[in-house]
């Protein structure tokens, strides 16, 4: 996801022009990190409720994506697939079958629990018209990704502004517009669904050829890129300024949990403290992509913020007495 | 409702266990491919420091000491990219299947190499040679048997003397 994002921030700098294998290639790898970053979700958000049922079938039907993740890549979670240029391995027409095989299997057992679980009174109970945001507030509050499709925001990075191969493979945006915590969870159940037709349809169309563009000048300095993803959490942005002897001048990156968080004070509005890490755990955070933590000394009340400056100062304090 | 509560019954029913009894049993077999701790293979390299060039995590550490160079790999930083192993024109370092790499000792994580390297007769500055041919001398040279060729770029130092 993220790789992608940098290396295509530094392609666009750089004016390299990244083949095409290479491109079905990368939508391959956004597409199966989508796939389990979804189910897991939906089984922390289940677990979240104390619906332990569904994060045990969901990171049963998970665990062999990973599997397939770690056989492609090298390794189950940081791909280390992307370079600037391309992508590091290729996707051989051998492990086609095996790629369809799970596919079909996550697909078949991913209907299974959803059509089990649909017409559960007990988790509509705590999801149905639980941290509703309102459409309006979602615009307002420029919120990302599935938070604020399942608002009835029709924002998709993949289709508003293509890249890798998404300009060539058929890809929906998905949209809910019952604005609760479980028009969120369709919407992704429904992105789960899609992304394996998008999977299938790129090994079906993708190009023989080169995966990686010969690169042979270095990048000049004082270049500009910018690029977005759609991570699964919603927009990812890449900036780079380019640097003598290749390598970046400065480079910066916006995760999408630090703009959705914005939108959980209006969710928990009104609602119980049970709500409350439902609502919260429905944007699906990511914590560590907002730079900035708030500690309350729950004795004395004394809260303390720490900012950037602050965490990479103690990150280095930390270092240096090893 | 009834019918849901039955649906994941049968759900639940019909996938018994499948987590494995790691770390008391084997886990889950690794594939071809899959990216462990790095090992370096002390006869092939030629200290070109391509390695520490790709590093993303800047571990690995070249330091020119004369006519030795000693190279340190300090692995705690690892991200297991494989970047190292990729650039190696030696194919000097592979990734291991090694995954159970945590530790209490740092040591453990720690690779140091000293290597050899071929001096040039001109300017007497350790060198490293240009093309596949001229490696071989410098990879025996390498392995102590200290052999200079007529094709090492400029002589080499003992062939000089001779002249
Ligand atoms: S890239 Fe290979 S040959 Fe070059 S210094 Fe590193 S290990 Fe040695
Ligand atoms: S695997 Fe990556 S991080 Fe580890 S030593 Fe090699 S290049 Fe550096």
């Amino acid at each position: 996801m993220h790789s992608t994002g940098y290396c295509q921030a530094v392609e666009k700098a750089g004016g390299i022009e990244v083949p095409r294998r290479a491109r079905y290639i990368r939508t391959i790898i956004l597409e199966l990190e989508r796939i389990q970053s979804h189910l897991l979700w939906l089984g922390i958000a289940a677990h979240i409720i104390g619906f332990d049922t569904v994060l045990m079938q969901a990171w049963r039907i998970r665990e062999p994506v990973m599997w397939l993740c770690e056989k492609i890549t090298g390794n189950r979670k940081l791909y280390g697939i992307n370079v600037v240029g391309g992508v590091r391995r290729d996707i051989p027409k051998a492990m086609h079958p095996e790629l369809m095989g799970v596919l079909g299997r996550i697909e078949r057992e991913t209907k299974a629990v959803l059509d089990a679980v649909v017409t559960d009174t007990t988790l509509l109970a705590r999801l149905a018209n639980v941290g509703v945001l309102p459409n309006k507030d979602a615009i307002a509050y420029s919120l990302l990704g599935p938070t604020a499709r399942g608002s009835g925001v029709a924002i998709d990075i993949r289709v508003d502004h293509p890249y890798a191969a998404y300009g060539e493979v058929e890809t929906n945006v998905m949209v809910e517009t019952s604005e609760d915590i479980w028009a969120r969870t369709v919407v992704r159940i429904k992105e789960t669904l899609d992304s394996i037709r998008i999977i299938r349809d790129c090994l079906a169309m993708m190009p023989e050829g080169p995966i990686q563009a010969k690169i042979t000048e270095p990048i000049p300095p004082g270049r500009i890129g910018q690029s977005s993803v759609e991570a699964p959490r919603g927009e990812t942005h890449h900036y780079v300024i380019t640097g003598e002897d290749n390598r970046p001048y400065r480079w910066k990156a916006r995760a999408p949990t630090f703009q959705n968080l914005q939108g959980v004070p209006i969710m928990v509005l009104g609602e119980t403290i049970a709500d409350v890490p439902i609502a919260l755990g429905s944007i699906d955070p990511c914590f560590s992509c907002t730079e900035r933590l708030e500690t309350v000394d729950v004795r004395s009340g004394e809260v303390k913020v720490y900012t950037k400056a602050d965490l990479f100062r103690l990150c280095k304090e930390r270092w240096s007495k090893r | 409702m009834f019918r849901a509560k039955f649906k994941e019954a049968v759900i639940c029913f019909s996938n018994p266990r499948v987590t494995l009894p790691y770390p008391f049993g084997p886990g889950a077999e690794l594939p071809e491919g899959f990216r462990g701790k790095i090992t370096v293979d002390q006869t092939r390299c030629i200290a070109c420091g391509g390695c520490a060039n790709v590093c993303p995590s800047r571990l690995i550490r070249f330091y020119d000491e004369g006519e030795r160079t000693r190279m340190e790999f300090i692995l705690d930083r690892c991200t297991y990219c494989g970047r190292c192993a990729e650039v190696c024109p030696e194919h000097a370092i592979t990734m291991t299947l090694e995954f159970e790499n945590s530790t209490d000792h740092k040591e453990d994580l720690y690779i140091e190499q000293e290597l050899y390297m071929a001096t040039c007769a001109r300017c007497g500055r350790c060198f490293e040679t240009e093309n596949a041919i001229d490696k071989i001398p410098v990879r025996r040279h390498r392995e102590g048997r200290n052999f200079v060729g007529p094709s090492m770029p400029h002589g080499g130092p003992r062939a000089r003397q001779r002249e």
